[in-house]
């Protein structure tokens, strides 16, 4: 039986290994055509590893680490090499193609010189290889093209074949006529087509005409320069962008490495450093605060639950949970309408109570406020669930002892749940800190950073994080998206996160104690 | 665990593959557009096919992604042929270097040249457009019969109408919005960006603080200062205007089919003028582009040339897309209704907002100080030095 069903274990193994095989080869035929060979190199080691992995017996326990390793490597590493690579590239906006993309553009851009003409045409095609004839005319002139060469001829020719004899030409040579449908499907190759004529090109226009065109840029790879025949000016490669002497840049720029440019920016940019106190201490009064507002009201709601003596327990846990269960981006939004100062429902009751209204999104210190808040609601529910698992765990003896030793509540909290529960929770909460110091959303959706600060020198305002902030400068600045500088400012901020987090670890001893009660 | 594994390799290697086939291929047209352009394409894309005999292929995108995801697809070679955008793309796509012109020949007669100046870029088109959008006054006419010509009888109306006890307003407009607070910069003669020679935009020579600019905004100032116009966003005006709590307000067409559903008396007129003159609104114009990774330009040219700019196919786009055309003889009978002529009219005094790159620069730092300015924290002389100063240092940094 057993045997069988190895038998079987192994022939799906072998067939499901042989599809991937066959795909893997079908893909290798189409990054060699497109000549991809990184990827084709990539692609061919990875089967071989696959295929050796899953078949020799030695390789054995390698098969249970692979799936892992592959999407740790796909989905971390990865991203995280790549995102390093982009910090020391000037990648974004006017910046996306590679050099050789650029040149090639450049050199493929063609004018109508004035003494430009139109000619039309007809196309005829050897039967079965990709060759084609054109018949020009202008006027009463016709010129012949074959194989990128083109002469003057008349229509006395003898190589012009008219079978039926009805004006029109049937054939020239062997090349035969195409007629309209045909040449439409022959169209993308036509279009590619350059005939020299004289010192300038013919090339088709439309789909009823061909036209001289003249070349404007020619690159020279030794100097790696672009020439300008048509205005005469020489542009060099400088920083991504072929620049004359004048300063005059070439568009489309291209893709390259400027080393440390983007590091040295941020550094000595006042954009950046002149608020940068102020949002850094912003970011961590933000962290710290929703953390411990959090983890206050979830340990609270956590302990009441925790009361067997409590009616409606299940349905008080389920109430508690919808915060955490509703998407943060609807219900940040929903904040947001809640707390408008004209027509929001909170100052709409304010000010029914004579209270006035507050300048929620308006003000700076409001703003905070309002974010703690909203923050709180989104994350107690989290802090609820873990301190509830946590609570769980405490020995029921413990508060035993207490009791009959005359501890007051406080007491018993004070110097049992809370310490027990820290030694579990402690590394979630630091993770927690770590989330907030980056909590994008809810910065952005519910005031996108604001309100303005008056005379500010940037954009930067009063509820800004450091994430925020830098997303300002990265995408909404300047000339747009700039991925390396957005890069470089998410090492950076990464950094400064880790630095943290090893810290709170450090100082904590978090992980140690964990450790030593599992 | 393990075949489960396997399988979830080969469907990572499948979907590589399957990026890799629908490549936009020689002879066949691959079109990227939003949902509302989809229907109309669908016909047109029948027709063509039975006449050219070429396969046309229409991906649907949502509008914003149709920008972003050419720069990642379309170097690659994994692009469309044609897209349908904004013209306020142009900047980023050229630069990146990821559309090509296009050639109207006789054909460009036939459009408004706002639209046309709109997408051209040095001396190249590079779009036909086919919509044009630009705010204007949208009243209602149980509470103003006749839409205000000038400023003075506009702020008389206003003053009337508004009664925030009973939460009545005579004019709201979003806030902060330098996109709808524009034309108030712009009649005095206050502008983004100024002119070079050759007619392309200086990037160096921002006007958002000169004279006209400050007197414009001081106008619409005092009405906040006084209490009579809320300080609101976009989705809190629209839903006041829908209840009938609001005399005018000033935005883009795209707002009346909400007020339609609402069943309001609505009206769509021009802005009122301001220290006698016009007031220039933004103007933006949607249009089909062409890929510069394209391998069927002659095609797709074509195809734009002979398929969509003729009449039916643009009343069509009209149709589905409520904004009047910039077809001539389509916007003729779109003119009819009288909400079109009225956005046609607001948008021939306008002028195209600008597409250069920096124009990434002004929007915060503009933002913020109409923010400040409105809800009366700065005066408005020093809140507009301010941002133009922050827009001339983040201009300078990008360069």
């Amino acid at each position: 039986m057993s045997f069988w069903r190895n038998n079987l274990l192994h022939l799906v193994k072998i067939f499901i290994l042989s599809i991937l095989d066959a795909l893997a080869v079908w893909s290798a035929t189409i990054l060699f055509t497109e000549h991809k060979y990184i990827f084709l190199t990539i692609l061919v080691l990875v089967t071989v590893v696959i295929n050796y992995i899953y078949l020799s017996e030695k390789a054995y326990p390698l098969r249970y680490i692979l799936p892992g390793t592959f999407f740790m490597i796909l989905l971390v590493v990865y991203p995280i090499f790549y995102t390093v690579y982009v910090s020391f590239t000037n990648y974004g906006t006017g910046n996306i193609l590679s050099k050789n993309q650029v040149i090639d553009q450049i050199e493929n851009r063609y004018y109508l010189p004035d003494d430009s003409r139109d000619f039309s045409y007809e196309a005829f095609k050897l039967p079965d290889e990709s060759k084609y004839a054109i018949l020009l005319q202008d006027d009463n002139n016709y010129f012949l093209v074959v194989d990128q060469t083109i002469e003057e001829i008349t229509l006395q020719d003898s190589r012009l074949i008219d079978l039926d004899n009805d004006g029109n030409i049937d054939k020239i040579d062997n090349y035969e006529h195409l007629p309209r449908a045909d040449l439409l499907k022959n169209l993308s190759t036509l279009q590619n087509i350059e005939i020299p004529f004289n010192d300038n090109i013919i090339k088709m226009r439309s789909l009823s005409a061909f036209s001289i065109y003249r070349q404007q840029y020619k690159y020279f790879e030794s100097e790696d320069r672009i020439f300008d025949i048509k205005n005469n000016i020489s542009y060099y490669a400088q920083k991504g962008s072929y620049t004359s002497p004048d300063g005059e840049k070439l568009l489309p720029g291209f893709r390259t490495s400027i080393g440390w440019e983007n590091y040295v920016r941020l550094l000595t940019d006042d954009r950046v450093s002149g608020p940068f106190l102020r949002v850094f201490i912003w970011t961590f009064e933000w962290a710290i605060l929703s953390v411990l507002t959090t983890f206050a009201l979830g340990l609270f709601m956590a302990i009441l639950l925790n009361d067997n003596t409590l009616r409606f327990r299940k349905f008080y846990r389920v109430i508690l949970i919808l915060p955490y269960a509703l998407p943060a981006f609807i219900s940040v939004l929903i904040w947001r309408g809640l707390l408008n100062t004209e027509v929001g429902v909170v100052n709409q009751i304010l000010q029914s109570l004579s209270l006035g209204s507050i300048p929620w999104l308006q003000s700076t210190f409001w703003s905070r406020f309002a974010l703690i808040i909203i923050n709180l609601w989104l994350g107690f529910p989290y802090m609820m669930l873990i301190s509830l698992g946590a609570l769980q765990s405490i020995s029921p003896d413990l508060y035993e002892a207490a009791a009959i030793d005359g501890a007051t509540g406080w007491q018993r909290f004070k110097h049992i749940t809370l310490p027990l529960i820290l030694v579990s929770l402690g590394p979630l909460l630091i993770s927690s800190f770590a989330f907030n110091f980056n909590n994008f959303n809810v910065i952005y959706l519910f005031n996108e950073g604001g309100p303005p600060i008056v005379g500010a020198q940037t954009p930067a305002g009063g509820t800004d994080i450091l994430i925020s902030y830098t997303y300002r400068l990265s995408f909404e600045s300047g000339r747009g998206s700039d991925f390396g500088l957005a890069s470089s400012v998410s090492i950076i901020i990464f950094m400064i996160t880790a630095v943290i987090t090893w810290f709170n670890f450090k100082y904590t001893g978090a992980l140690e104690e964990v450790k030593e009660n599992v | 665990m393990k075949k489960f594994f396997v399988s979830i390799l080969v469907l990572t290697l499948l979907f590589s593959f399957t990026a890799l086939v629908s490549a936009s291929e020689e002879g066949k047209l691959l079109i990227w557009a939003d949902e509302n352009r989809i229907q109309v394409l669908n016909s047109v894309k029948a027709q063509f096919e039975s006449e050219y005999g070429i396969p046309v292929e229409i991906q649907e995108k949502a509008f914003g992604d149709i920008r972003d995801n050419m720069a990642v697809e379309a170097p690659s070679g994994e692009g469309p042929d044609i897209i349908v955008g904004a013209h306020d793309w142009l900047g980023a796509l050229v630069s990146n270097g990821l559309i090509s012109p296009i050639e109207l020949g006789d054909k460009a007669d036939d459009f408004y040249p706002v639209a046309l100046e709109a997408f051209s870029w040095g001396e190249d088109l590079y779009a036909l457009p086919y919509a044009i959008e630009a705010v204007g006054l949208i009243y209602n006419k149980d509470l103003v019969p006749d839409p205000p010509k000038n400023f003075n009888t506009f702020q008389i109306i206003v003053e009337n109408i508004t009664d925030e006890e009973n939460d009545m307003y005579g004019f709201i407009m979003p806030q902060p919005d330098p996109y709808h607070t524009f034309p108030f910069i712009s009649a005095a003669g206050g502008y983004v960006f100024g002119t070079n020679e050759d007619g392309t935009l200086n990037p160096n020579d921002v006007g958002l603080n000169n004279e006209g600019a400050i007197t414009g905004l001081q106008r619409l100032d005092e009405l906040y200062e006084e209490g009579y116009v809320p300080f609101v966003d976009y989705q809190t005006m629209t839903s006041l205007f829908t209840n009938g709590q609001v005399g005018m307000m000033l935005t883009g067409p795209w707002a009346l089919p909400a007020l339609e559903e609402a069943g309001i008396n609505y009206g769509f007129a021009q802005l009122p003028f301001i220290e006698g003159q016009p007031p220039k609104p933004f103007v933006g114009v949607q249009g089909f582009m062409v890929s510069a990774f394209s391998k069927n330009k002659i095609l797709a040219q074509a195809f734009l040339n002979e398929f969509i700019a003729n009449k039916e196919t643009m009343m069509g786009l009209y149709e589905t897309g409520s904004r009047p055309p910039v077809y001539i003889p389509a916007a003729e009978e779109a003119a009819e209704n009288p909400d079109i002529a009225g956005v046609l009219e607001s948008a021939a005094d306008g002028i195209p907002m600008p597409s250069i790159p920096e124009m990434a620069s002004v929007w915060e730092s503009w933002s913020d100080s109409l923010e400040l300015i409105l809800t009366q924290k700065q005066d408005v002389k020093p809140a507009m030095d301010n941002a133009v100063e922050q827009i001339n240092k983040a201009i300078q940094a990008s360069q």
